[in-house]
């Protein structure tokens, strides 16, 4: 794929696709052609062994806290359901239609994330909105809204996007409001995916890397002053660096809670990835799944799949995640117009993101933030919004000039 | 169009640098941090990965530990002196009170409406309640204990006994909470015969390990192998599901049995006798009293007095103590206590040292004969005190012993006379003795804490550049022994010279009672020779008979010994003594040593010859005829031993019984009629003290026993071969002081005759060492 000439290729009516050009109307649906099966084949099997993943990880844990082994995998596959229709639906629609709401999404973004911060909260953490029972996280919607909204800008402004006034400094104010709203959730580890995930944006749309680097630089310095000089997450940190010793108990922490509890979550997933070798217990063998790793199906699941699969299936999910934004970017290349460049390569690098950091955290390679692995962890939002975003991809790849199958 | 279509492209479509970026941001997040992770998963899991298994392992296994028992102590003569019993631990689940139905507890109102938590409410109440009273516990840690619902062992009672056991799993059935609960099988360590040689048992700790003597020292033997049943469990301690389970059972090996020399008997005797001592002297700082086998080393009883219960060992038992205590409070209290208790444990027979002062002479006298710079005929002179190094050390009586010869400054305890003796030895000499009879190592006995005497004696050195150290030494002061050294020292006198390892422990068995092991007898070295040692027993047994240690005297028996009064000289500002005894009988064949030793008594007179004298007196009579020594009485103690017998036929069985017992002999009755028919031997006959009077009620044939030879023997053999017959023996033709060297030429009955048993054998015996003397 190397140069960046476009190839010409044949297609089914090209020539509808030639009148859908920028002076005519587009229609709001386009079905004239069909959509990347590579793209979707590889979403397929990504789904389907997160979802086996789920069940695997979460029965022991449902069963004894619920009552009922099915209690995850049952509203998992409700909302995976769900998802795919609605990724079907999405597909169908032409993306351009999103340039119209991408100020409207983010703008609902931003309200419900303030919503969230009003809702009534035990643990003084306020990321969901609860509506008729049903909670949805804003931050989620959030990740969405920001990439629309990056895109339609960056494809809208693109001669401007080298200049300070012009290019940087509205996609920062942007950034910087998404992420005050979800920094003060608290939610640090959505704060940072968003962070990067604009950033990497902002870098492919034509900022000069000279300011992404200054912002970057003086950010770092920022972490780096609270961390080491002010000592805000020393915990967190002793536990990162020294996960063994505060388990026994051998380290203080500030806030009076044991050493243990609080390396608890870090050193039990280390001991389910280190239990499973290089072959894993095989399917179902976890050990540390019952009721050792605490909420097996949200985080960590990572953590009991490396257990029951091994160092080979861990390689072989990765290597899918791999692919599926290997086939994004190539989705995004062959986009017609920036604004499908930009859309496919955020919602694929929100991806790719999400599982390079949830993998670390897991690993316990980053500290542990809280991050979910997409389609496999726990979360009805979750895995709604992705299979939104993936039908998003699935349009784009509509028009992109590449073969279909 | 295609120009149209070109420009669109051109205007719409990403443009380079998009595409380049866009590349570059994949290739970093999954070119980059893909492989970080990776690289970090192969990490973990290959090169780490057994760590982390193990470290999984260790926490999904539950490892319980079946408790081993501990192995029995028993006495020589197999009498158990520790036992470990089953007792029982009483576990309660709370968060199985949840599977339990309120609508079974007993005599529950069963109509009542009630919710699940108001049901689960009244189970706990119920469990507090009843189990507080039944166990004498409190209520509310209880029913605390019963709101911890993530638990499944919470310990309600240890140790709990059979008795309880039972009405307790009974509760439990009658109240239907069989889930609530389990019991686990734990030991509990008993002492059968209580404070019996409790400093040389010891005692354990709540989790059964020996703390303190034997039960300490012999830890490794007594206290088996754990066993351990190893259970896959799950995060919260409950079982895996059945397709992960996993469960290994070691067994527990119970710990092996020690036989000890202890002879339960002996023991009894010397804890009775030096019990009363310590009490009638007020001995402050306790005493000791030892008995030892000279030959083996074995050691048939060893006490110290105060001692306390190994059932109850915390329980301070010196009530002077106590009152003291009692006037203290907060950490001097506490304080005081422990070491009250410390004391109490402590066996000072072999972890406190003393200075043997005039026993010591013992050895003194040893070094002269062995090294023939001494003879029973060596004469020093006594001026009432002796002027050595620049100092006057005086005798310890008032004017002087004039011209002594061996025996006598022995049986006087002249000082100068061993000032004399010693300094004529020479420091070398002196040394190599002192050395040889184990005064300067532990003797190595089989115990726990057995202090060592370094430093506190005088080298070969000091000795030589200070006279007065020797001088001083000769006589028994300025240095310090244990006990336990200086009764293997007197042991080593007393058989023939040869230092033996004492030792408390003779076998080991296994759980079935097969000997695993046993203790030989260790002779470390032969320091005098046996004729050295014959002629002291010879000196030390005069001396009992009439001299300075008679009051250690028993009829029938020649005991050796010596007494000792030796100054507490390192005590400021107090005068106190040590008054010891130590000597072994018999004399011409020593069999058994003993030691006695009062530390500060309170008395007025405060000698070893009146206060520890007595006590070894009564020891040995109590426990030579036990240990199967019979007695060869002198003939002046014949006249004063025989018994004439009454006649007492026609008599009422009681009444007769009464008046043979008051003659000092014994009577059998044979046969269930109230009237004596017949008695054997007839009235008017001479036989020993103690011998049988068979008295027959009905008009049966009297058993009839074989008359055994009884020539060519000694009055010893003569006397205990006839008691175990049950025939009487009248000893004609002892004269003099002796009969030891006696030998039976003629018997009044020959052997092989039939005749019952009671009957009269009149035995002769002549002096075979008539030409020696």
């Amino acid at each position: 794929m190397a140069g960046g000439v476009p190839i010409p290729m044949p297609r089914r009516g090209s020539g509808s696709r030639q009148s859908a050009g920028n002076k005519k109307r587009r229609r709001f649906f386009n079905l004239a052609t069909g959509f990347d099966m590579h793209f979707f084949v590889l979403l397929m099997i990504v789904l389907v062994i997160g979802l086996a993943t789920l069940y695997s990880a979460s029965h022991v844990y449902a069963f004894e806290y619920d009552g009922d082994s099915f209690f995850y995998i049952r509203k998992q596959l409700l909302f995976a359901a769900a998802g795919l229709v609605g990724m079907l639906l999405v597909s169908m629609v032409d993306y351009h239609q999103l340039h119209r709401f991408a100020v409207l999404i983010w703008g609902l973004s931003i309200v419900l994330l303030i919503v969230a911060l009003f809702m009534p909260s035990k643990t003084g953490i306020h990321r969901w909105i609860y509506i008729a029972g049903v909670s949805f996280q804003p931050s989620e919607l959030a990740k969405f809204a920001l990439v629309l909204l990056f895109a339609h800008i960056i494809s809208l402004n693109h001669k401007k996007m080298k200049k300070f006034l012009t290019g940087f400094l509205p996609l920062f104010g942007i950034l910087c409001i998404t992420c005050a709203l979800v920094i003060i959730e608290p939610h640090l580890s959505g704060t940072m995916l968003i962070a990067m995930l604009g950033f990497v944006m902002m870098y492919i749309g034509g900022v000069r890397i000279g300011y992404l680097l200054g912002v970057l630089g003086a950010g770092a310095a920022l972490v780096l002053v609270m961390v080491v000089v002010l000592g805000y997450e020393q915990d967190r940190i002793a536990v990162w660096l020294h996960p063994l010793e505060s388990f026994a108990n051998e380290i203080t922490f500030a806030d009076g809670v044991s050493g243990r509890d609080h390396a608890w979550q870090t050193v039990q997933s280390l001991y389910a990835i280190g239990s499973g070798g290089v072959l894993g217990q095989g399917p179902g063998g976890s050990r540390q799944k019952h009721l050792f790793l605490p909420e097996p199906q949200n985080d960590f699941i990572f953590a009991i799949f490396c257990e029951e699969m091994g160092l080979v299936g861990a390689v072989i999910v990765l290597v899918l995640f791999a692919l599926l934004v290997w086939r994004g970017l190539t989705i995004a290349l062959k986009a017609p117009d920036k604004f499908g460049c930009m859309l496919a390569l955020g919602l694929t690098l929100q991806i790719g993101l999400q599982v390079a950091i949830n993998v670390a955290v897991v690993t316990n390679l980053l500290p542990n933030t809280g991050i979910s692995l997409p389609f496999f962890s726990y979360g009805g939002t979750s895995i709604l919004m992705l299979m939104l975003q993936m039908g998003v991809v699935l349009s784009i790849s509509r028009q992109s000039r590449m073969e279909k199958i | 169009m295609q120009k149209e279509q070109k420009s669109t492209a051109t205007t719409r479509t990403p443009t380079r640098q998009m595409r380049f970026r866009a590349r570059v941001a994949v290739l970093l997040v999954v070119g980059v941090f893909f492989l970080a992770n990776i690289l970090r998963l192969g990490y973990l899991q290959i090169i780490e990965a057994e760590d982390w298994q193990k470290r999984a392992v260790s926490q999904q296994l539950s490892d319980t530990v079946v408790t081993a028992k501990r192995g029995p102590i028993y006495a020589s003569d197999m009498t158990p002196l520790a036992e470990s019993a089953d007792v029982w631990k009483i576990i309660m689940s709370p968060k199985n009170i949840g599977g339990c139905d309120w609508k079974n507890l007993e005599g529950v109102d069963k109509d009542q409406d009630l919710t699940d938590d108001q049901g689960k409410e009244l189970i706990r109440k119920r469990i507090a309640e009843d189990l507080s009273a039944m166990f004498g516990l409190e209520y509310d840690k209880l029913y605390a204990q019963t709101l911890k619902t993530g638990s499944q062992y919470e310990v309600i009672k240890s140790k709990v006994e059979y008795k309880d056991k039972t009405a307790f799993t009974d509760w439990v059935e009658r109240n239907g909470l069989s889930y609530a609960f389990y019991i686990i099988t734990d030991y509990k360590r008993y002492y059968p015969q209580g404070s019996l040689a409790s400093t040389v048992l010891g005692f354990t700790g709540t989790d059964s390990n020996g703390l303190e003597g034997l039960e300490a020292k012999y830890e490794s033997v007594l206290a088996g192998v754990p066993g351990r049943i190893v259970t896959a469990q799950n995060g919260i301690g409950d079982q895996m599901p059945t397709t992960m389970e996993y469960t290994k059972v070691v067994d527990a090996k119970d710990g092996n049995g020690l036989v000890i020399t202890i002879d339960p008997t002996v023991q009894m005797y010397t804890e009775k006798y030096l019990g009363e001592a310590v009490e009638a002297t007020g001995a402050t700082n306790r005493g000791v009293a030892i008995v030892m086998d000279v030959h083996t080393g074995a050691i048939l009883a060893m006490s110290t007095k105060g001692d306390y219960n190994p059932n109850d060992p915390f329980t301070v038992t010196d009530p002077t103590v106590l009152e003291m205590l009692a006037t203290l409070s907060g950490d001097e209290k506490s304080q005081a206590l422990s070491a009250a208790r410390q004391k109490q444990w402590n066996n000072k027979a072999i972890t406190e040292t003393y200075e043997p002062g005039s026993v010591f002479k013992v050895f003194t006298t040893a070094m002269g004969l062995e090294e023939n710079l001494a003879s029973e005929g060596t004469r020093f002179t006594c001026t009432g005190s002796y002027k050595v190094g620049g100092w006057d050390i005086d005798c310890h009586i008032r004017g002087s012993h004039g011209s002594l010869t061996l025996p006598e400054a022995v049986s006087n305890s002249c000082n100068p006379y061993f000032i004399q003796l010693g300094l004529k030895l020479g420091a070398s000499t002196f040394f190599k003795y002192f050395n040889g009879f184990g005064f300067t190592e532990k003797t190595g006995v089989d115990m726990t804490g057995e202090m060592s005497n370094a430093g506190l004696y005088h080298g070969a050195q000091a000795l030589a550049e200070y006279e007065s150290s020797l001088a001083t030494a000769a006589f028994g002061q300025t240095f310090k022994v244990t006990p336990i050294q200086m009764i293997t020292a007197m042991c080593a006198i007393a058989n023939g010279g040869k230092l033996v390892t004492p030792h408390v422990v003779s076998h080991i068995l296994d759980e079935d009672g097969n000997i695993v092991s046993a203790t030989q007898t260790e002779v470390k070295r032969q320091i005098i020779s046996a004729e050295t040692s014959r002629r002291i027993c010879k000196i030390l047994g005069d001396i009992v008979n009439g001299g300075g240690s008679k009051n250690a005297y028993v009829a029938g028996y020649r005991i050796a010994g010596k007494t000792g009064t030796s100054e507490k000289r390192d005590l400021i500002g107090r005068d106190e003594v040590v008054a010891s005894f130590s000597g072994f009988a018999p004399a011409d064949d020593p069999r058994v040593a003993v030691l006695v030793l009062l530390d500060e008594p309170q008395t007025e007179i405060r000698f070893g010859g009146t206060l520890s004298a007595p006590v070894a007196q009564k020891i040995f009579e109590a426990i030579l005829p036990h240990l199967g020594i019979e007695p060869s009485y002198t003939n002046e103690e014949l006249s004063t031993l025989s018994r004439t017998t009454p006649n007492v036929v026609g008599q009422t069985t009681a009444v007769a019984q009464n008046k043979v017992v008051n003659t000092g002999l014994k009577a059998t009755v044979i046969g269930k009629g109230d009237t004596v028919l017949r008695q054997v031997p007839e009235a008017g006959q001479s036989i020993p003290a103690g011998g049988t009077v068979l008295l027959y009620t009905e008009d049966t044939e009297g058993e009839l026993v074989t008359v055994p030879n009884l020539i060519g023997r000694t009055v010893t053999d003569v006397n205990s071969l006839a008691a175990r017959l049950g025939l009487n023996i009248q000893l004609q033709g002892l004269v003099g002081g002796s009969s030891a060297a006696a030998v039976s030429n003629s018997q009044s009955i020959k052997e092989g005759e039939k005749v019952p048993k009671g009957t009269v054998i009149k035995v002769n015996f002549v002096y075979n060492d008539i030409e020696e003397n």
